[in-house]
């Protein structure tokens, strides 16, 4: 088992390391900082500019290659991932931002794959009754919903709440009030009304696809043969379904968990954006904004290897939840 | 499931009844029949279809047009003259509407067609070939979707000097991007389930039998995958219309001055309060185009699936002791 986790890892090490690169060579001869520092006022010199970069290991009159071999180098001996144009360490941002968007994401990930797997399995259990017709077709809408605009409209209805109540009951933007004082207790009381919101609104969007799927796939193997035979034994319907369906039934959901999630971190920048959590998702296109080319290929790197902690975990459910599946 | 080989009774028992007596109705005829015997599917299409003309010949009947700017009329809500009311600028919105749903349907058909077709030529090849070839092929596809999509679709509409943006209108430049990011996961959904099909007895049979690779895959392999293929173009379609609408709303993707839904919301959300018909209007286009293809989806899977039972509506009432529909039936291994 640890051998082939460990192949498995090597072999996505090698991936990330093409993905970043070429992202960085992508990066590097598309994007062009020098252009955003001639808005400055007062303008500085050509000369003046390639100066300042040149310090923070920036230099424009390198070519691509060599400015390349030169961020890979300080990474690897350094593990220092640059700079960006206007100063600032990319080693220390990065942590924040990670942080940031954790905090975001960690809660309504949970919630949102218990919420749909379990009501998969519920409809599934009531195929064509009205409580699986209502949640299946809610489901549906919510896939055709782009992420964006339900977030936004659920950002509505809190201010609407808000507007209605005549006090500011949830937070529709931000982490935390800055400058608050108080006990732990407030403290709290404002984390909890920061957190509903984004938590509530990704929560909601996020559920339907498991829902469907898990449906479908344990629909799939309630009639199987071997579920039959289970009934034949002398099992349950219940029974039935939640030994021996249900387990082949979640491999399926398993893999594509693995790959959604990668998905939720780096597509969660609309998220961030709309309520204004600084993550690494708003920083990945807010550093192509500012032609920032190491900042740009750190988020990549950081969506690869979250791609990669979750392609290996699919396979390690998938050989728990699957009696088929040896490992060798 | 059983071999697809053998003759369904079921099948013949529905071809016999529907032809009046044991005619071979053709294989396009059977599909027609199932897919319109689905009531939601059909007015899906009808709407789909209506969006489509509406996108096309809408500009007629509205004496404005998308650039002409009215400044007796600025931020206006619908009226007679303007249907739909004006843009903080003065454009009617109307206009504006029927261009946006043309680009988003352009992008969202050309992307759903063209990334089904690559994936399942990629996907086929791997299955077929195995081996080696499979073991590279899937490296690069896993190498593909690691690549975050947003940050290439960032960096080629955006991106700094470079000639492109100026020389390509951007909504061109969002169709290449899409299709290059787009064709990954159903082209490995195709492989497994080709993968399963390479191992059955009648793909194994015509290999014995000497039949040339591209005639196996074509009457074998498609026909079984058929309906996953049309089932992804639908969702492809779908996908493609949300992306440009999610890139476009946050200021990415579509980029002024062409206009398409995305646009439309996004400029709007600022001041929903004040002019909730420029929110509303592109919005409610988006939800009839997006929910029209849900509305297709299931139909067409019904249609295209060989092993499908389905028979619509009747039969499931009919069938009370059995709850299962022919819509659970596909087994996808």
């Amino acid at each position: 088992m640890l051998r082939y986790l460990a192949k498995r890892a090597l072999t996505y090490v090698f991936m990330i390391f093409l993905t970043t690169s070429s992202g960085y060579l992508l990066a590097v001869s598309t994007l062009q900082p020098a252009l955003l520092e001639q808005e400055r006022i007062p303008r500085p010199t050509p000369e003046q500019v390639v100066n300042s970069f040149r310090l923070k290991g920036l230099d424009p009159t390198l070519s691509p290659w060599e400015r390349y071999v030169d961020w890979l180098t300080g990474i690897l001996t350094r593990w220092d991932w640059g700079r960006s144009p206007n100063g600032a360490f990319i080693n220390a941002e990065f942590g924040d931002r990670v942080w940031i968007s954790t905090r975001l994401f960690l809660a309504s990930i949970i919630l949102t794959l218990v919420i749909g797997v379990a009501l998969g399995v519920f409809t599934a259990a009531r195929q064509y009754k009205a409580s699986d017709r209502a949640i299946t077709s809610y489901s549906y809408l919510m896939y055709i919903v782009p992420a964006p605009i339900a977030y936004f409209l659920v950002q509505l209805g809190a201010i609407n709440i808000n507007e209605s109540v005549g006090e500011r009951v949830f937070f529709v933007t931000g982490i935390s009030t800055p400058g608050l004082d108080g006990d732990g207790w407030a403290q709290f009381v404002d984390m909890l009304a920061h957190y509903a919101v984004p938590t509530f609104a990704i929560t909601i969007v996020g559920w339907g696809a498991y829902q469907i799927a898990q449906r479908q796939y344990l629909l799939d193997n309630v009639n199987a043969d071997f579920v039959r035979t289970a009934r034949a034994k002398g099992l349950t319907r219940n029974q039935a379904i939640s030994r021996h369906a249900l387990r082949v039934s979640f491999i399926p959901v398993a893999q594509s968990i693995a790959f959604t999630i990668p998905a939720i971190f780096a597509g969660g920048f609309f998220a961030e954006k709309i309520f204004a959590w600084h993550g690494v998702g708003s920083w990945s296109i807010d550093s192509i904004a500012l032609q920032d080319v190491n900042a740009a290929t750190a988020t990549l790197a950081y969506g690869s290897v979250i791609f990669a902690v979750g392609a290996i975990l699919a396979d390690f459910a998938t050989t728990l939840v699957d009696p088929r599946v040896r490992v060798q | 499931m059983t071999n697809l080989n053998t003759i369904d009774p079921a099948a013949v028992l529905d071809e016999g009844k529907f032809g009046g007596d044991d005619v071979v109705i053709g294989k396009s005829r059977i599909i027609l029949r199932r897919f319109l015997r689905n009531r939601t599917a059909v007015a899906g299409l009808a709407i789909f279809l209506a969006l489509t003309l509406f996108s096309f010949i809408g500009g007629f009947f509205s004496s404005w047009d998308k650039e002409t700017i009215d400044p007796f009329n600025i931020g206006m809500p619908p009226s007679a003259e303007h249907l739909l009311g004006t843009s903080q600028a003065g454009i009617d919105l109307y206009a504006l509407t029927v261009e946006g749903t043309r680009v988003s349907i352009l992008i969202g058909v050309v992307v759903g067609l063209v990334s089904v077709l690559i994936a399942a030529v990629y996907g086929c090849t791997m299955a077929f070939f195995g081996r080696k070839v499979d073991k590279v092929m899937l490296f690069i596809l896993e190498a593909l979707i690691m690549m975050p999509a947003l940050l290439v679709v960032a960096v080629a509409t955006s991106g700094g000097a470079n000639g492109l943006k100026n020389t390509v209108p951007s909504w061109l430049l969002l169709i290449v991007v899409l299709l290059v990011f787009s064709w990954m996961g159903t082209a490995r959904l195709i492989r497994s389930l080709s993968l399963s099909l390479m191992q059955r007895d009648f793909v194994k049979a015509s290999q014995y039998m000497g039949i040339p690779p591209h005639r196996i895959v074509w009457r074998h392999l498609v026909p079984n995958i058929g309906s996953l293929l049309v089932l992804e173009v639908t969702r492809g379609v779908t996908g493609a219309i949300l992306a440009e609408v999610a890139f476009s709303f946050i200021g990415i993707g579509i980029k002024v001055p062409d206009v398409s839904l995305g646009v439309l919301i996004g400029q709007s959300t600022s001041q929903v309060s004040t002019f909730p018909w420029m929110f509303w209007a592109p919005l409610i286009v988006m939800f009839l185009l997006t929910g029209s293809l849900a509305m297709m989806n299931d139909g067409l899977r019904d249609a295209f699936d060989p092993s499908s039972s389905s028979v619509g509506r009747t039969k499931r009432n009919s069938a009370t002791g059995k709850k299962q529909s022919g819509k659970t039936q596909k087994k996808i291994k």
